[in-house]
């Protein structure tokens, strides 16, 4: 009846309520170090999708594999076993050509600087405004606006020299962006900046995301940047342990919140909710709910409408429509009744639903649960 | 301000340390001189070889088809002469007989001969416009006297080091040419080179009296070691080399100026050692260059590894960082040619007051030596580019 997928709500993949295109699909990657005697795994089998605007912050312990994967995904290293797909360029077995032609699409930011220190803050960031093709006036304004934004306008035609280590890192982010990179790798890059440029490099990255579509991966220890994250990737020795879409996690915390049931409950067991809910579509026209059947789950409405239907002998009564962020499906849960009305898609729409086990699972820890189910109800008549 | 549409990276790589690019234009700068002193050299000694073309009057020279150098004794026929006097266009046609391997001038000591030592003899018409010193012609009238020769004042001094006495002592030499007595009444200027140590002008009466028996026999006159021919004002040294070249016999070279000069120039250079030792000087200079050069570029890419590293993963490709170095190359090999060039020409001043060697620095040893000086920094840089290319931008996370 409806397109059960199994995909998991806090996955992202619906995170603006489409499919939106994958800038990266890492899938069963394997890497190894060394030859023969001294071969050595640093990565296991990983599966990662970074979709267009997200901003992914990778995250583990030192030696657990990120900085390789990293590389891997730039194109830095050959990709031996397994799929990576980049811009949806495969880069297992791909051509050189192919390969220098991607890099120009790509934006990265090292731990080190690496300017020359010959060429004039200007004169570095100029260096990939040329690889770009840019006019140059275009360029030299661009170029410009970025070192002022990154408080560097009064140094632009310094050289390395003359800067500081953390405005010598700006500098090498402006390079990273100056050419408007599709995809910006970076490791560390708030590492060797004060806490207000590192803020207002992250601040630049979210505007580049959301602005340009450029999609950000980020490996860092630092903890005040973790909140830009549209996702966090954990690392430990060659897995990705976990990947969780936070930002996507929280919107359904929001949502969840605002299920009178769920108000008490911790931001904790919020987030375990979410990651146990999954997602469903459903085409316009389409019932996810049929009323008399039994209920087996609970719907939260992630992007669309629907229209609840009550049958009345022979004929269907309208009685609500339902929008974003609300949710239907409870009271035969709660009740173990057959469903009490017919729930209708009125345009192309996704859903986010938990199972019946979860659920009542969920209700048990609200100790104000009695009380809650009686407002609900009495609410919902 | 303006704005360059490509930054220029390998200039502003190669002038940013400032000590590494006086280095390199030192390093460079020596090799230039060091070329320019082998070229300069072969040059000079090129052009003391062909000295004596240089100080005949004359515009064409006829000698025997088997003179292949002008110290060879090999001689053509004086009628030749005759026919070249005939052709129009030829104002006049003089014999110049020259003897080397039997022109031995000894010194007399208290009855007791020491040993001699080979020279050129000279033999000439008095009054044939030959020489280009005007002393031959103001002193042609003491040639009359037989058994008299003016002496080269330029001659070897350790063998003839009464050469340089001025004429009255010089009467006074007791002096033995060829085994008969022979009194020098005066002096002239040319020089020596490889094959003679000095060189005397005399009468051709008196060169017969001398070398009697240089034609078997025959008349020693009857055969001429270089005919100079003087071209009627007007007309075209080309076409009448032409026409002389139509009219002789096969048996004769019939050369401009240029050609026997060029001719004289070839055989010291490909059929003596000569021209292989200066081209083993050359190469050092080139080496020494390239060595010095491949340091210099080499040091630079290995102090930016990680920034072409950096270059590299943006989409930098292979093409544009062999290009970086040729251009780096390029300009290293321009601004270490210029101080060397320079110096050079300063040593050249010094070379030539203390050697008395023509030292010049003309358009062909200038244009040699640049494209030799631009070769050897291409060479190396690309040598070193490899490091360049080895850069790995994995290693930069
Ligand atoms: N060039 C290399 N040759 C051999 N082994 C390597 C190389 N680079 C990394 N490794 C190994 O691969 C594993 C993963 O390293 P990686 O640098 O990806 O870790 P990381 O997560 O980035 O660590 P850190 O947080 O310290 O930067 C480590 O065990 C490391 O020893
Ligand atoms: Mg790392």
């Amino acid at each position: 009846m409806d397109s059960q997928t199994t995909v998991p709500a806090t996955s992202g993949a619906f995170s603006a309520g489409m499919r939106l295109p994958q800038t990266v699909r890492v899938s069963g990657l394997d890497h190894f170090f060394g030859e023969g005697e001294l071969r050595k795994q640093a990565l296991y089998n990983n599966n990662l999708d970074v979709r267009r605007g997200e901003i992914v912050i990778m995250t583990g312990p030192s030696g657990s594999g990120k900085t390789t994967l990293l590389t891997l995904i730039g194109t830095l290293r050959t990709v031996t076993a397994g799929s990576l797909q980049v811009l949806g360029h495969e880069l297992c077995g791909a051509e050189r050509d192919m390969i220098v032609c991607l890099r120009r699409e790509l934006g990265f930011i090292f731990q080190a600087h690496n300017l020359f220190e010959s060429l004039t803050a200007f004169q570095n960031v100029n260096m990939a405004a040329e690889l770009a093709g840019l006019d140059r006036r275009v360029a030299a304004a661009r170029i410009e606006a970025l070192l002022t934004r990154l408080g560097l306008g009064q140094r632009i035609h310094y050289k390395p020299q003359s800067l500081s280590g953390g405005q010598k890192q700006r500098v090498a982010i402006a390079r990273g962006l100056v050419h408007k990179p599709k995809l910006i790798l970076a490791d560390e890059p708030t590492a060797a900046l004060d806490e207000q440029s590192g803020r207002e490099v992250v601040t630049l990255f979210q505007e580049l995301a959301r602005e340009e579509g450029c999609t950000i991966i980020m490996v860092t220890h630092d903890n005040r940047i973790l909140d830009v994250a549209d996702r966090i990737v954990n690392m430990v020795d060659g897995h990705i342990k976990s990947d969780v879409a936070v930002r996507e996690t929280s919107v359904i915390c929001e949502f969840l919140k605002g299920f009178p049931l769920f108000a008490d409950l911790t931001p904790n067991t919020l987030a375990e909710v979410a990651d146990q809910m999954m997602v469903h579509e459903a085409e316009a026209g389409q019932e996810l709910i049929r009323q008399g059947d039994p209920g087996d789950l609970f719907y939260l409405i992630r992007d669309g409408s629907v229209d609840v239907l009550v049958a009345d002998g022979a004929t269907s009564k309208k009685v609500a429509e339902l929008g974003q962020g609300q949710y239907f499906g409870e009271a035969a849960l709660i009740t173990d009744e057959p469903r009490n009305a017919t729930i209708r898609a009125r345009e192309k729409s996704v859903f986010y639903a938990l199972g019946k086990e979860d659920f009542r699972r969920v209700l048990e820890t609200s100790a104000t649960f009695e009380e809650e189910l009686r407002q609900a109800l009495f609410r919902r008549q | 301000m303006t704005l360059s549409r490509n930054t220029p990276l390998a200039w502003k790589n190669l002038t940013h340390d400032r000590r590494r690019l006086a280095v390199a234009i030192a390093g460079i700068g020596f090799a230039v001189l060091l070329m320019f002193t082998q070229v300069g050299f072969q040059n000079a000694l090129f052009d003391s070889q062909v000295k004596m073309i240089d100080d005949l009057q004359g515009e064409i020279f006829v000698v025997s088809r088997a003179k292949y150098t002008l110290a060879a004794e090999k001689r053509f026929p004086r009628a030749r002469l005759h026919q070249v006097r005939s052709c129009s266009g030829v104002a006049g046609a003089y014999p110049l007989y020259s003897e080397l391997t039997t022109s031995v001038l000894r010194k007399i000591k208290a009855g007791l001969g020491n040993r001699g030592y080979p020279l050129r003899s000279l033999g000439y018409h008095l009054g044939d416009p030959i020489f280009r010193d005007p002393r031959v012609a103001q002193q042609s009238q003491r040639l009359r006297a037989p058994g008299t020769a003016l002496v080269d004042v330029k001659s070897k001094l350790k063998k003839f080091d009464f050469a340089r006495q001025p004429p009255h002592e010089l009467a006074h030499q007791a002096l033995e040419l060829a085994g008969k007595k022979i009194s020098l009444v005066g002096n002239f200027e040319l020089g020596t080179d490889f094959a003679h140590d000095g060189n005397l002008i005399m009468s051709d009466e008196s060169f017969a009296r001398y070398f009697p028996h240089r034609n078997r026999f025959a008349d020693p006159l009857a055969v001429v070691d270089v005919g100079v021919v003087h071209v009627q004002p007007g007309f075209s040294v080309q076409q009448v080399q032409q026409r002389l070249v139509q009219t002789l016999e096969q048996d004769v070279h019939v050369y401009t100026r240029q050609e026997f000069r060029r001719a004289e120039v070839q055989f010291w250079d490909k059929s003596t050692p000569i021209g292989t030792i200066f081209l083993a000087g050359k190469l050092i200079g080139f080496v020494v260059g390239m060595v010095i050069c491949y340091q210099v570029i080499y040091a630079d890419i290995a102090d930016h590894m990680p920034e072409f590293a950096t270059l590299k993963a943006m989409g930098y490709s292979t093409g544009y960082f062999i290009r970086l170095i040729v251009v780096e190359a390029l300009l290293l090999s321009l601004i270490g040619f210029l101080p060397g060039t320079v110096v050079s020409r300063v040593l050249y001043a010094l070379l030539a007051e203390k050697t008395g060697l023509q030292m010049l620095m003309n358009l062909d040893s200038l244009t040699f030596v640049l494209l030799a000086t631009m070769a050897m920094c291409i060479a190396s840089g690309l040598l070193a580019v490899r490091k360049l290319l080895s850069a790995d931008p994995a290693s930069l996370f």
